[in-house]
């Protein structure tokens, strides 16, 4: 039924929200062109230096996303096949947390866990440094690993009940089964997820600038940062900006055709999973022990701060801070929520029509921020605004909208396969019922539930924890919690950090449950 | 002359093509009868706007239907599944597409319907809850309360036992006779001729 739908008004609406959002791209683009007759600096490319920073990029982003997809598939069997796992929901959402966890808080605790007088210094003996690769490997793994295992384990729960049944009557033997049953099933999904997580360790702003340093351990987008903040060197910013772009756009784009991922909805399903024997139980078991271990400490060494609370902390800027981050997120997450809402209109007008590519194209162009780094948008704008707005008072402002478009893609993947949905099933009966507009966007509403909700608050988790925009925007007049968190940090004032990071980890932890609890409801 | 007018209408895909040339009277009810891919449900489609032909002409009152898309044409249409919306209630399905006539003589519509069909204590339910046979009939109460004076009903009896699907039978046919629709009702079962003024087998 290709041409029986047909867009309305909405449909306009839509395309002009799409207009403006590439619109904020454009801007950024405008700025790196180099309007200002500031150019960029091919000269820079010849430099050993920025070989150095590229190679080094490129290096730390394989390596962790190397690492977390061959540590995040055995944890993922291990929660497939054992489904009795104790707290095995209460880890899932652990690994929730810990992918949109902010950044500063788990370097907090992994300072204060692995750092020079970290508890565990002792056992790692005298040339132990938790700054440089080792210390970026850390965290991104701990950052993306969660993310892997439930994206894993979502696809492993797709193996039909069917193919089990058979492999389980034929009575093939356990290599056989993986072979058959399970490899086809995770194999393309694993190169995905590398390739994603690839992209967002290779834009990794926070971990590169708490944990690395030095010409060894920086990456394009901390040089980036470092070029316009430090050095007020523009040519070479916008050379380094470009360059990142053109690696990152083209990885995205190469994603996009082996696949998009739906990765944070968890499903029910997997009944007739083939229980393992004794040894390959206790294997799993080990597994999850291990990987559980591995998040909930860094997470729990914040703790022992609250015993002894600083003479010198004061409560009032920390509460401050965590309003300011929560004002300026909220005011990211409300249009970013509705324009992901109308932004869907197109496309899911185009999959009614069956128009694929069109779909795809809308797609592409509505998530493409996921591929722009945030450094590279901001350093657009920076260097377009500043002759034009005051930053002081024009900050929070750009602060939220650099925000909002970042985010968005995360919203608009959370509220898309359920309009989706809607519309697979009921598309036929809305036309036929002849439904007004009001009375449609009601029967969405009610039907988005969960899903808008979940949106909500991952989008307000993600907007909360930024630190990379607000580090060129933002000042100390209205500083948020993160950048408050790495103020402590980088003034070695570990207690105030450890407890400012307790305070952001428990309002995000907070988030995350009610995201969780809104995907039930949304059933 | 037909109220509803196909005019050698003609749909092919890769596989198959399908005819139809026949006309009906106003407030006639027509049964449609044939084997599985015969194209009853491919018939209903057309006239509502969901398929478009290839060649030929539907026209109600004679004006072409083809050039209107779904919403603006005369159709209230039942379909094999998927009638209700499975987040709201069955009272709150029944309220959806009643354009300006819900008021206080549209509820008692609605409640002597349910009565009727013997779902009147099934109101406040969620669809989830209903069987397939109560569902059934809730989507027939409200497509047969529609304004809309073309009605077209595809195996609205599935799930029904025999009882049921007799009394939903006699139910369908006084509404409609009273409302003045004009039915294309579309069965598997031989007994459902006698619901319509007309039969047709298609496919033969």
């Amino acid at each position: 039924m290709p041409s029986s739908y047909r867009g309305g008004a909405g449909r306009v609406l839509a395309l002009a929200g799409l207009s403006g959002l590439v619109a904020v791209t454009g801007v950024a683009f405008y700025g790196l062109i180099g309007f200002s007759g500031q150019v960029a600096d091919p000269g820079t490319l010849q430099d050993p230096y920025f070989y150095g920073i590229l190679g080094f990029s490129l290096k730390q982003a394989a390596l962790s996303a190397g690492l977390s997809v061959l540590l995040g598939y055995p944890v993922a069997r291990a929660l497939y096949y054992l489904p009795g796992l104790w707290f095995r929901r209460t880890f899932l959402t652990l690994c929730l947390l810990c992918f949109v966890l902010p950044t500063l808080v788990l370097i907090t605790g992994l300072v204060l866990l692995l750092g020079h007088s970290g508890r565990l210094a002792p056992l790692l003996g005298a040339d132990w440094n938790l700054y440089g690769l080792k210390g970026i490997l850390l965290a991104h793994v701990f950052l993306n690993l969660p993310f892997v295992v439930r994206a894993l384990y979502l696809q492993l729960l797709h193996i039909p009940d069917t193919a089990w049944r058979l492999a389980l009557q034929l009575g093939l033997p356990a290599l056989t089964r993986w072979r058959l049953v399970e490899w086809p099933m995770v194999r393309g999904r694993l190169l995905v997820l590398g390739g994603f997580v690839f992209v967002l360790c290779f834009n990794s702003f926070a971990v590169v600038l708490a944990l690395g340093g030095g010409p060894q351990a920086t990456t394009l987008e901390l040089a980036v940062y470092q070029a316009l903040k430090y050095d007020f060197n523009l040519p070479e910013a916008l050379t380094l900006a470009w360059v990142q772009f053109a690696i990152a756009g083209t990885l995205f784009v190469l994603l996009g055709r082996l696949g998009g991922s739906s990765w944070l909805v968890l499903e029910q399903g997997g009944d007739r999973v083939p229980v393992p024997g004794r040894w390959s139980r206790l294997g799993h078991g080990g597994v999850y022990l291990l990987c559980a271990l591995f998040l909930l400490l860094p997470l729990l060494v914040l703790l022992p701060a609250l015993a002894d609370i600083p003479a010198s902390l004061r409560l009032a800027p920390l509460l401050q801070a965590l309003l300011n981050s929560f004002l300026l997120a909220l005011a990211c997450v409300i249009p970013a929520t509705l324009l992901a809402w109308l932004l869907l209109w197109p496309q899911r007008l185009a999959q009614l029509q069956q128009r694929p590519r069109r779909r795809q194209l809308l797609e592409w162009l509505s998530t493409h921020t996921l591929a722009a780094p945030a450094m590279v948008l901001s350093v657009g704008w920076y260097v377009f605004v500043l002759p034009r707005l005051d930053l002081a008072q024009w900050g929070p402002v750009l602060v939220v909208l650099l925000n909002l478009v970042l985010t968005l893609p995360f919203a608009l993947q959370q509220l898309r396969p359920r309009l989706l949905q809607f519309d697979a099933q009921y598309a036929p009966l809305c036309a036929g019922l002849k439904l007004a507009w009001p009375e449609r966007l009601a029967l969405e509403w009610r039907w988005l539930g969960g899903s808008l909700r979940a949106a909500f608050a991952l989008v307000l988790l993600l907007a909360m924890g930024d630190v990379a925009v607000f580090a060129l925007f933002g000042n100390e007049a209205w500083t948020t919690l993160p950048w408050l968190i790495y103020r402590y940090a980088a003034t070695y004032r570990m207690q105030e950090a450890a407890l400012a990071s307790l305070l952001l980890l428990v309002v995000c932890g907070v988030l995350v449950w009610l995201l969780e609890q809104g995907r039930d409801g949304g059933a | 002359m037909g109220v509803l007018e196909l005019d050698r209408v003609r749909i092919a895909r890769e596989d198959w093509a399908l005819e139809y040339d026949f006309q009906l009277e106003s407030g006639a009810i027509l049964t449609l009868q044939g084997r599985s891919g015969a194209g009853k449900t491919t018939l209903l489609l057309l006239v509502a706007g969901f398929e478009a032909p290839d060649s030929g002409d539907i026209r109600w009152q004679g004006h072409s239907l083809l050039p209107l898309p779904v919403a603006q044409r005369p159709v209230s249409m039942l379909f094999q599944d998927h009638n209700l919306f499975e987040h709201i209630s069955v009272w709150r399905n029944l309220g959806l597409g009643m354009g300006r006539q819900r008021t206080r003589s549209w509820e008692q519509a609605v409640r002597d319907g349910a009565e009727a069909l013997g779902i009147g204590t099934l109101l406040g339910r969620m669809p989830a809850t209903l069987s397939g046979g109560q569902r059934q009939r809730v989507a027939l109460l409200r497509t047969l309360l529609r304004p809309e004076p073309l009605v077209l009903l595809d195996e609205p009896f599935v799930g029904m036992d025999p009882q049921t699907h007799a009394l939903a039978g006699e139910w369908v046919r006084a509404r409609a006779k009273a409302g003045g629709k004009t039915v294309l009702l579309v069965t598997h079962h031989a007994q459902d001729r006698a619901l319509g003024d007309r039969n047709r087998v298609l496919g033969v």
